[in-house]
C-alpha cells in the first residue's frame, strides 16, 4: 500500500510549487513559516493522523455514540486520541498565539488538516466546531469573554458547538423561535429547543460552550431579529472557574447514516426555567456574525467532503493495483494469458483518472481558498484586501457545494472499483460513502450554496469579484498557451471560461427578471459548471508548472508525477469539459419545465 | 521514568541520545544497481523507533531531574530532519556528524565516531536504541560505551535515577533483571520502556530555533584512516525470496486430508 489518506507528493506540490506558500513568510505575521517548518508541520500532522486518528475510524463507526440519562458517551477510543490531539495543540492552527492559536497560514493549516480531518472526520468535528465557536468569541466577544472562554476552547479543554437548527428552522434560520429575555444582571434567560446539534453533548471535555442563535423578546421577525448568545453547559464565572450546571438538557441523539462517532444531539434549553446565556456581540446582529464565520465553516465542510474523496481515491488506486481479475483486453482470445491487476482494464482506468483529476483539482481549490484568507491578512492595501476577499467569497459556495457533490461521486466511483467488496463492511469504502453524504447537506444544503452563488456572489460589488476570478483564470490560460503540450487543454479551458462568463451574465440577468424561478431552477447546474471551470483552471495551472519542470529536466522520481499532472488536464479538458459545455448550453436554453409543471403533474 | 506528583528535582542530568535516521518500515526497499546498497531516492525516512524510545526517556528524565538533552547523529544532510523532529519533541540541542568518510563504514567505525563526538559534550548519561531497524546489528550502543570506557546496560524497559547512579530493569529470556550502575553510563532501549510523545505544534515552532551543529571528523581529531581496519564489508544484497504460493491438501474426508498433511509435514517439510 503506497499512501493512505492523502498523497504527500501532491500536497507538497500544491503548497510549494503551485502556491509557493513559503512566500508568505516574507511578511512579519508569517515569518516563522519557512519551508522546513511547513514540511515538519505536515509530517507531524500525518504522523499523528496515521498512527492515532486513523485507527479510530472504523471502530468509532461501529461503536457510535451512546445516549443514556441525558448523557452521551463517545466511542471509547476517542478519549486517548483527544488527549494526544490536545497535547499537540493542533486545534486552532491559524489563530492568534495570544489566545492559544499557532498563527499559522490557513493554507498550511489545510494541508495539516488534509491528514487530520482525513483520518476520521467524525472525530475531528469535535475540534472543528470548537475552533469555529472559539472564533465567534474571538471576533465578537468582549475582552472579559475572551479571557473567560478562548484559551480553554483553543486548547480543547472545553469544546464548542453551533446551535442554529430547530425543527421548523432548517435552511430558513430566520424562522427560529428560541427566545431570550434579558435579566437584571445582564445575562439572558434562554428558552427553546435545538436539533441536529453536532458535538452537542459528550464526555470528552469538562465543559461545552454553545453559541446559540435566539430571538430577544420583542425583536423583529426573520433574520433581522436574531441575536447570538454563549450558553455554557456549566456556567463559567468571571474568573474563569466553573459554576453550576446550566439548564441545557440533551434529550436524545440521532441514529444516522454515517459519522457515527460524532454525537448529533437534541438540546432543550430552559426546560426547567434556568438556562442562562451571555450576549455575544450586539443585540439583533446574530446573523451578521454568522455570515462572517460562514466562509470558514463552509470551507471546513468542503474539506471534510474532499478528504473522503482523497481517501477513497487512494484506496481504490491501491486496490486496482492489487486485485487480479480478468485478462488484459488485448489478450482476451488467448486462453493461456494470465489474469491481470484490474488497473489494466480500460474502464477501471477511466474511473481512476476521473477520481485523480477531481481529487487534485479539489485539493488545489481548497488550499487556494485558504491562501486567499492568508493574502487578506497580509494585504498591502484595501484594494488588495477587497480583491482576495471577493475571490474567496465567490469560491466558497464552490468549495462547499461543488466539492461535496464531486466528493460523493468519487466515493461512489471508488466503491465501484472494489466491485462487490466495496459494498462489504470489511473494506473502507462503504463507510466513506456513508460518511461523506452529510457534507452535501449541513452548513447550508448544496441547494442553498447554489442560491448563494447565483443570488449573492455573482452580482456582488457589480460583479467585480467574479471578474477578478476570471482574470486569475485567464492568466493561467495565457501561460499554458506558451507551452506546446498544453495547446489543446489551454484552448478548451479558455473556451469554457469565456462561455461561463456569458452564462453568468445571462443567468444573472434572468434571476432579476420575471423569469426568476426558471433562473433559480438552474442555480445548481450553474454552481456545477462554475466548479468544473474552476477545476479546469486549477488542473491547467498544475500542468503548466509540471510541463516547465519536465522541460528543465525533473528528477527521475518526479517525472511520473509531473506527467500525471499533464494527463489530468488532458483528461479533464478532453472528457469533462465537453459535458460542461453541454450543461452550459442547457443553462442558456433554460428549459422551464421544472417551473411550469403543476404540482399535480408530478404524480404520486 | 515518570515523576510522581510534586517530584523533587534532584540534580541536573546531562543526557546524550544517539539517534539514527532509517527508512520507514512501510517503505518498499529495493536493491540499488551497485548490488551492495539500497535505493534511497524514494524512501521515506524516520527516526529509528528504538531511538525514539531513547529520546522520550531522556526527556522524561530531564523533566524530572533538570538537565539537558543533546541528540547526536551520524548521517547526511537528510538526517537533519530526524534531529529536528527530536528537537520538536523537546530535546535541547542537536549535533550532526556529516562527513562522507564517516558513512558506510560499519557499526564499530560508527561507534568510534559517536564516542569521539560524545567526548566533546558534557554528559552523565548516554541513551541509545538497542539496534537500528535497518541493519539490525545491535552493536553501536555497547561499542560506544566500550570506547568511552563507561558501563553499559542493554535492553532497558524501566529506569530509576538514584543519587549518582541509575537502576535499570532490563529484559532477559523469560523475565527481567534489575541492575544498578554508577553514572556516567550508557543504556540501550527495549520496547515497553515508554510511549514516545508526538511532536507538538509549539514544539515544532521552537525546534527551528534550537542549536543544531554540524561537525566533521576533523572536529574530533579523527581522519578517515583512523576508521579503517577490520570491518564487515557488504558483498551482495538481495531481497528475500518471494513466498511461494500455498498448497491445498486434497482429500475425500477430513481424516484423509489430515493424514496427507501429517505425511507432508513429516516427509517433505521435515518439521515433525
Ligand atoms: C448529522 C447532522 C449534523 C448537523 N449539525 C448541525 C449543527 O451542529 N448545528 C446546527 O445548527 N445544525 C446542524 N445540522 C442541521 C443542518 O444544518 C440542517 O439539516 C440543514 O441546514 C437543512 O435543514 P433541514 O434539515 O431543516 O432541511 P430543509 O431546510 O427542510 O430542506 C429540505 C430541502 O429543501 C431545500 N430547501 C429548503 N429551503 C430552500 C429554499 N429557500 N430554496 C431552495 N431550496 C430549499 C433544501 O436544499 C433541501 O434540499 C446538522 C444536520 C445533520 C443531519
Amino acid at each position: 500500500m503506497a499512501q493512505i489518506i492523502a498523497d504527500r507528493r501532491d500536497i507538497d506540490f500544491v503548497l510549494h510549487e503551485q502556491f509557493e506558500v513559503e512566500q508568505l513568510s516574507e511578511h512579519e505575521r508569517f515569518q516563522e513559516f519557512t519551508k522546513k517548518t511547513i514540511d515538519m508541520v505536515v509530517t507531524e500532522a500525518r504522523n499523528l493522523a496515521v498512527k492515532e486518528i486513523l485507527p479510530t475510524r472504523e471502530e468509532s463507526d461501529r461503536q457510535g455514540c451512546v445516549f443514556e440519562d441525558g448523557k452521551v458517551t463517545v466511542p471509547e477510543c476517542f478519549h486517548r486520541v483527544w488527549e494526544l490531539y490536545k497535547e499537540g495543540e493542533w486545534l486552532a492552527m491559524p489563530e492568534d498565539p495570544e489566545y492559544g492559536g499557532q498563527g499559522m497560514p490557513t493554507c498550511v493549516a489545510l494541508a495539516a488538516s488534509d491528514y487530520l480531518v482525513g483520518a476520521n472526520y467524525a472525530f475531528m468535528m469535535y475540534s472543528g466546531l470548537t475552533h469555529g465557536a472559539g472564533k465567534l468569541v474571538e471576533a465578537f466577544g468582549t475582552e472579559q469573554q475572551k479571557k473567560m472562554f478562548l484559551k480553554k476552547m483553543y486548547t480543547g479543554e472545553w469544546t464548542g458547538t453551533m446551535l442554529l437548527t430547530e425543527p421548523e428552522a432548517g435552511s430558513d434560520v430566520g424562522a427560529l423561535t428560541t427566545a431570550a429575555v434579558k435579566n437584571d444582571d445582564g445575562t439572558y434567560s434562554i428558552a427553546g429547543s435545538k436539533i441536529f446539534i453536532s458535538s452537542g453533548e459528550h464526555d470528552m471535555a469538562e465543559n461545552i460552550i454553545h453559541p446559540v442563535l435566539a430571538r430577544i423578546e420583542g425583536a423583529p421577525a426573520g433574520t433581522k431579529g436574531i441575536s447570538l448568545f454563549i450558553v455554557p453547559k456549566f456556567w463559567v464565572n468571571e474568573d474563569g472557574s466553573l459554576g453550576e450546571l446550566n439548564d441545557v438538557v440533551c434529550t436524545g441523539i440521532e441514529e444516522k447514516m454515517g459519522i457515527h462517532g460524532n454525537s448529533t444531539c437534541s438540546l432543550t434549553m430552559g426546560g426547567k426555567g434556568g438556562c442562562r446565556g451571555l450576549l455575544l456581540g450586539e443585540e439583533n446582529k446574530g446573523m451578521r456574525a454568522m455570515f462572517l464565520m460562514m466562509n470558514d465553516a463552509r470551507l471546513l465542510v468542503g474539506l471534510q467532503g474532499y478528504t473522503c474523496a482523497s481517501n477513497a481515491y487512494l484506496y481504490a488506486l491501491n486496490y486496482a493495483r492489487e486485485r487480479v481479475q480478468g485478462k488484459n483486453l488485448l489478450k482476451m482470445m488467448d486462453k493461456d494469458a494470465p489474469s491481470v491487476p484490474i488497473i489494466q482494464h480500460p474502464d477501471v482506468r477511466r474511473m481512476l483518472i476521473t477520481m485523480k483529476a477531481f481529487t487534485e483539482g479539489m485539493r488545489s481549490l481548497l488550499y487556494y481558498a485558504g491562501l486567499c484568507e492568508d493574502r487578506i491578512k497580509v494585504a498591502a492595501d484595501a484594494d488588495e484586501t477587497a480583491k482576495w476577499q471577493g475571490i474567496a467569497d465567490v469560491l466558497i459556495p464552490i468549495c462547499k457545494g461543488y466539492v461535496t457533490e464531486r466528493a460523493f461521486e468519487i466515493c461512489s466511483t471508488a466503491l465501484q472499483v472494489y466491485g462487490g467488496y466495496g459494498y462489504i463492511k470489511d473494506y473502507p469504502l462503504e463507510q466513506l460513502l456513508r460518511d461523506v453524504r452529510i457534507t452535501l447537506i449541513y452548513e447550508g444544503t448544496n441547494g442553498i450554496q447554489a442560491m448563494d452563488l447565483l443570488g449573492r456572489k455573482l452580482g456582488m460589488n457589480k460583479g467585480k469579484p467574479v471578474m477578478d476570478l476570471l482574470g486569475e483564470m485567464q492568466q493561467i490560460v495565457a501561460q499554458a498557451k506558451q507551452i506546446d503540450v498544453l495547446q489543446a487543454p489551454a484552448a478548451a479551458t479558455e473556451k469554457a471560461i469565456n462561455r461561463l462568463a456569458e452564462v453568468g451574465m445571462q443567468i444573472g440577468a434572468t434571476a432579476m427578471s420575471p423569469k426568476v424561478l426558471e433562473a433559480f431552477s438552474f442555480a445548481h447546474p450553474f454552481m456545477m459548471v462554475t466548479g468544473d471551470v474552476v477545476m479546469a483552471w486549477m488542473l491547467l495551472w498544475r500542468a503548466v508548472l509540471a510541463a516547465q519542470k519536465l522541460e528543465k529536466g525533473a528528477k527521475k522520481k518526479d517525472v511520473a508525477f509531473y506527467e500525471g499532472q499533464i494527463k489530468s488536464i488532458d483528461f479533464f479538458a478532453g472528457q469533462m469539459l465537453p459535458i460542461t459545455m453541454g450543461k452550459m448550453e442547457a443553462i442558456m436554453a433554460m428549459n422551464p419545465a421544472a417551473i411550469e409543471i403543476s404540482e399535480e403533474s408530478f404524480g404520486g | 521514568m515518570l515523576p510522581g506528583p510534586g517530584a523533587r528535582k534532584e540534580k541536573n542530568v546531562d543526557i546524550v541520545v544517539l539517534l539514527k535516521q532509517v527508512p520507514a518500515t512501510e517503505s518498499l526497499i529495493q536493491v540499488a544497481d551497485d548490488g551492495v546498497s539500497i535505493k534511497t531516492e524514494e524512501l521515506k525516512w524516520v527516526i529509528n523507533p528504538y531511538d525514539e524510545f531513547a529520546v522520550e526517556e531522556a526527556l522524561r528524565i530531564r523533566e524530572a531531574q533538570g538537565g539537558s538533552v543533546t541528540v547526536l547523529s551520524v548521517g547526511t544532510d537528510k538526517a537533519v530532519e530526524a534531529i529536528r523532529t527530536a528537537l520538536a519533541m523537546g530535546a535541547d540541542t542537536g549535533v550532526l556528524v556529516n562527513d562522507p568518510a564517516a558513512l558506510g563504514k560499519g557499526a564499530l567505525a560508527t561507534a568510534r565516531v559517536l564516542a569521539a563526538a560524545v567526548k566533546q559534550i558534557p554528559f552523565d548519561l548516554v541513551i541509545a536504541g538497542q539496534r537500528a531497524v535497518d541493519a539490525d546489528q545491535f552493536q553501536v550502543g555497547p561499542a560506544v560505551a566500550e570506547y568511552l570506557r563507561i558501563p553499559n546496560v542493554s535492553m532497558v524497559i524501566k529506569t530509576e535515577l538514584l543519587d549518582g547512579s541509575i537502576r535499570c530493569h532490563r529484559t532477559i529470556e523469560g523475565g527481567t533483571v534489575v541492575v544498578e550502575s554508577p553514572l556516567p553510563m550508557l543504556f540501550t532501549t527495549q520496547r515497553g520502556l515508554n510511549e514516545p510523545r508526538y511532536a507538538s505544534l509549539p514544539g515544532i515552532m521552537k525546534a527551528k530555533k534550537k542549536p543544531l551543529e554540524t561537525k566533521t571528523l576533523a572536529d574530533f581529531g579523527l581522519d578517515a584512516g583512523a576508521l579503517e581496519g577490520p570491518t564487515a564489508r557488504i558483498r551482495a544484497l538481495s531481497p528475500p525470496a518471494e513466498r511461494g504460493g500455498g498448497r491445498i491438501i486434497e482429500g475425500e474426508s477430513a481424516a484423509e486430508k489430515a493424514a496427507a498433511l501429517v505425511k507432508a509435514l513429516h516427509e517433505e517439510a521435515k518439521v515433525i
